[in-house]
């Protein structure tokens, strides 16, 4: 067994890093050599001109006259070296500019994440185990309406709520923690549905179960069945949703942040987005998709442990639910 | 049921019998069709729904409050909202149908394939699908946009591009599925050529799932193409398209709420209409 688990576990890392370093190379083809050359459009854009003698260092820089594979080497062996090449807009260093950008997302999104798990137990519970229907059935409908409900009206409600109405929280100003909270709100909001579905499916499995009767018989009170052994089971398949849901959390805050005018990676990459700007737009999306590789790595290494009665073995579709 | 045991009740008008499709509908049901027949004629004739131009401002009438005039009011130019909202439908909508059209079609393509020929080529296909999957939809969305250049059809294709590897995964395991069953298997010792096998059994077995995601991918696509065209990335102004209603109404949040609420709010009936209808084709298809 050990060894078997070893081949495997070399395997998925193995199988992690390809699909990295191909994910690189189709953002890189996508973005720099299908046509449409990105860095002379930024030298001849009529808004914001480069002089010629900058314009000169960016094409030798990025060596626009070779072979859309000896600039794919360049940049590769300059990635490898972390050198991520330069802004087309702003001709500061891409490294600096997403360093900069994360601690703001990085705070958004781990306070979303603590946020969406929240709101997906409280709804799974609500849907499976509220004494009225009237609850059940409207906690029921809830990870529908979240999945057809875009980002930005929740956080325009959100914002009309608590900053115009209320005045709880500035919608300009910075103000640390309490600016966190609502945009991190509506990020939340916008992906919980998956989780609470899956949730409320395994609750509704896990409660259906011999074990259950099994400590009922015991003298077990309800309470203590649902929150103690029931929603611990039911939990565990929602590990495998983690990395899609991270993954969703950082693009969602491309509409979020811009929403709630602040200034981490996702208004970064709107702003690359809309200005073109390739280097910074490569350097996010190959951010995004590592931070998501590596957590679906994790959660399939981990998955075993977590839940015993699974051999290590190829966990089926991690991100199948990304449709459900 | 109550409603049929009524209509049995009265026996001198015969109702004629509907097709078994729409048999047994329930208010739910039948608001989401309705809601879907309203899209239908929003996007074939916008002018049947409202007697105003979209594009024609008027300097007397900007940034008034709904009203029975202006059901959804007016912008800051004095042009009627729901108007425009109508008339927009078509580049949201239409957007959506081609973005899925070329995820359906692609998804078919590639998982035939994949399942098909097996080895080398699934190996190829699986580590692509993998890649694509790698990358949030929104933000691959994006990608393909900058390298297609901004407009509302760019936007469409990007989106459809981004959501080909979740039908061409679904496509690959109902294949693969359906042909481990024992009647494929036989009709394959039969002599039944692979296309014969693909088309008369293979295709109507997966058609059901494939259905499903269709519709559900419809309304996903629609969230997609709003959120774009909010960030500026789709249809120019002075255009009508609904994220792009929500992103010029944003400036006037504070005083005119409803420029921002009401055109997000059709976003949502539509995609709830849609993901009902779903439910609906899973139920009585599939």
């Amino acid at each position: 067994m050990p060894a078997a688990l070893h081949s495997y576990t070399a395997r998925r890392i193995a199988q992690t890093v390809l699909v990295v370093i191909l994910t690189y190379v189709l953002v890189f083809f996508i973005l720099f050599i299908l046509p449409g050359d990105p860095i002379q459009q930024q030298i001849e854009n009529p808004q914001n001109p480069i002089p010629a003698a900058d314009a000169k260092i960016l094409l030798q820089y990025y060596h626009v006259d070779r072979s859309g594979l000896d600039q794919f080497w360049i940049a590769f062996r300059r990635l490898v070296q972390g050198d991520l090449g330069y802004s087309l807009t702003t001709g500061k260093p891409v490294a600096s500019l997403i360093l900069q950008a994360i601690p703001q997302t990085l705070a958004l999104a781990s306070t979303a994440l603590v946020f969406t798990g929240v709101i997906a137990f409280v709804i799974a519970l609500a849907a499976a185990f509220a004494p009225s229907s009237v609850i059940r059935g409207i906690a029921r409908a809830l990870p529908g309406a979240f999945l057809a409900t875009p980002s930005f009206l929740v956080g325009f409600l959100l914002l009309q709520l608590f900053s115009f109405q209320l005045g709880w929280v500035s919608a300009i100003r910075d103000e640390g923690f309490k600016s966190v909270i609502l945009p991190a709100l509506a990020l939340a909001i916008a992906v919980s549905g998956p989780i609470a579905q899956v949730l409320i499916q395994g609750l509704n499995r896990a409660y259906g179960e011999p074990f259950v009767t099994v400590l009922r018989a015991r003298g077990l009170g309800e309470a203590r069945i649902v929150l103690g052994h029931v929603l611990r089971n039911a939990a565990i398949p929602t590990v495998t949703l983690l990395g899609l849901t991270l993954g969703e959390l950082l693009a969602g805050s491309v509409v979020t942040e811009t929403i709630f005018s602040r200034t981490g990676i996702g208004f970064l990459t709107q702003q690359a987005v809309r200005e073109q700007d390739a280097p910074v737009i490569l350097a996010v999306v190959m951010l995004v998709s590592t931070v998501f590789a590596l957590t679906v790595l994790i959660t399939d290494l981990i998955y075993p442990l977590i839940d015993p009665r699974i051999a290590a073995r190829p966990i089926p579709a991690t991100a199948d639910q990304a449709s459900d | 049921m109550t409603e049929q045991l009524e209509y049995s009740a009265i026996p001198r008008r015969r109702l004629p019998t509907l097709p078994p499709l729409l048999r047994g509908l329930s208010v739910a049901d039948a608001l989401a069709l309705g809601f879907a027949g309203l899209l239908l004629v929003a996007v074939i004739a916008p002018q049947l729904l409202t007697p105003y131009d979209p594009l024609v401002p008027d300097p007397g009438a900007t940034l008034q409050a709904p009203s029975l005039a202006h059901p959804f009011g007016t912008d800051y130019l004095g042009r009627d909202l729901l108007s425009r909202v109508i008339h927009g439908t078509w580049r949201t909508i239409a957007g959506s149908l081609v973005a899925v059209m070329i995820g359906l079609f692609g998804g078919i393509v590639l998982g035939i394939a994949s399942a098909y020929f097996g080895k080398t080529v699934d190996a190829i296909i699986g580590r692509a699908v993998d890649v694509l999957l790698s990358i949030p939809g929104l933000l691959l969305s994006m990608v393909i946009v900058v390298s297609l250049g901004f407009g509302a059809l760019n936007v469409a294709i990007a989106v459809g591009i981004a959501s080909v590897a979740v039908f061409t995964r679904l496509m690959r395991s109902e294949v693969l599925t359906v042909k481990e069953l024992g009647f494929v298997e036989a009709s394959f010792h039969l002599g039944e050529s692979r296309w014969g096998v693909l088309r008369r059994h293979i295709l109507p077995n997966a058609y059901g799932s494939v259905l499903a995601l269709t519709a559900l991918q419809f309304g996903a696509a629609i969230l997609w193409i709003a959120s774009l065209s909010f960030l500026g990335y789709g249809a120019a102004p002075p255009d009508p398209e609904w994220g792009l209603l929500v992103a010029e109404g944003r400036e006037y949040v504070v005083s005119s709420p409803w420029m921002v609420f009401l055109p997000s709010l059709v976003v949502v009936a539509s995609v709830l209409a849609i993901s009902h209808i779903s439910h609906l084709l899973r139920e009585r298809v599939a």
